[in-house]
């Protein structure tokens, strides 16, 4: 299995760059909800695929997942999910408040999701001079065999990837979720390398 | 005539950044934060001109700074340079005394129509 084996000033650089791009996610998701976003740091970790499927398994029966996959320039490519709890996905269905007949929840956050990711991933993008298109949005049911079978369907190998955990608490409600990218292998040396190029500008 | 600068934010990148960007009057002598109660020890102990500040930190955040400068009277120029970008934080920031609001990443031109606006430059 390939390390990211990020150093010190390569983490800063990442957390930077994901600092900027969770910013104007979270303004966009603040905008959507007519409310205030309070932000705190994010925090980033590399994980197995086997672990994380395992902590989405131990949640079984609960979480919402939404994913949606990213294609950029020079391999860098990769999916998105976003991971609600259960609890959270209720809050969230209250916060958007839609008209009962509008638009079932499922979609409401369907429809939020893409805005963070597709904001998220955009100004990430942006800043590593690289621009993405988007697959549709799936929602998947947060049991361990959905997500496994989801990915199982990439045509990429998921041995590591890169969570990202975004807490966003919205003012009079509070939810998480938690935003997962899976990066395939090449691409994850791609963003090493445009890393490298930024920090050596330093 | 000189400025005494301090940078304050979580990232060694995002400092580097705002340095880089000062000219060299401002830079030269700047002295570094790495979260917000670092920075307000620093404004206890020594005179600042001008405070560039994060919000999104750890320990002590921008806001907790900009409230606690407020009540103890301390008051350099600070200048907001952050990653949260809603209006409504905006708002917030010049309300408790920021003269300005910068996104990141900081942008060269911003920086100095900002410093001259001020009376800096």
């Amino acid at each position: 299995m390939s390390e990211l084996n990020l150093n010190e000033d390569q983490q800063d650089c990442l957390q930077e760059i994901i600092n900027v791009a969770m910013g104007q996610a979270s303004d966009q998701l603040a905008r959507f909800l007519d409310t205030f976003v309070y932000l705190k740091v994010p925090s980033i970790e590399q994980v197995s695929t086997l672990s994380l499927i395992e902590t989405l398994s131990n949640n079984e029966n609960s979480a919402a997942v939404v994913s949606q996959g990213f294609f950029g320039y020079e391999g860098i490519r990769g999916e998105a999910l976003l991971v609600y709890k259960p609890k959270d996905s209720d809050r969230l269905a209250d916060l958007l408040g839609y008209e009962p007949d509008e638009l079932s929840v499922e979609e409401q956050i369907i429809d939020l999701s893409s805005i963070l990711t597709t904001t998220f991933l955009n100004v990430f993008a942006k800043q590593i001079d690289n621009q993405m298109s988007y697959s549709a949005p799936r929602l998947l049911a947060g049991s361990q065999s959905a997500v496994s079978d989801h990915l199982a369907q990439q045509s990429f190998n998921w041995d590591l990837a890169l969570k990202v955990k975004i807490t966003y608490q919205v003012t009079d409600y509070s939810f998480n979720c938690d935003m997962i990218l899976f990066i395939p292998e090449l691409a994850i040396n791609n963003i090493k390398a445009v890393i490298d190029r930024i920090l050596e500008e330093f | 005539m000189s400025f005494s600068v301090l940078v304050c934010d979580d990232s060694n990148m995002a400092r580097k950044q705002v340095l880089r960007s000062l000219p060299e009057q401002l830079s030269a002598n700047a002295q570094l934060a790495k979260n917000g109660q670092e920075a307000v020890e620093l404004l206890r102990s020594q005179q600042f001109d001008i405070l560039f500040l994060d919000l999104t930190m750890p320990v002590l955040d921008g806001l907790g700074v900009l409230q606690t400068l407020k009540d103890e009277n301390i008051t350099p120029a600070i200048f907001v340079i952050s990653a949260d970008i809603q209006p409504e934080m905006q708002n917030k920031v010049l309300e408790l005394g920021a003269k300005a609001f910068m996104r990141k990443p900081v942008q060269l031109d911003i920086l100095n129509t900002n410093l001259k606006n001020h009376g800096f430059l």
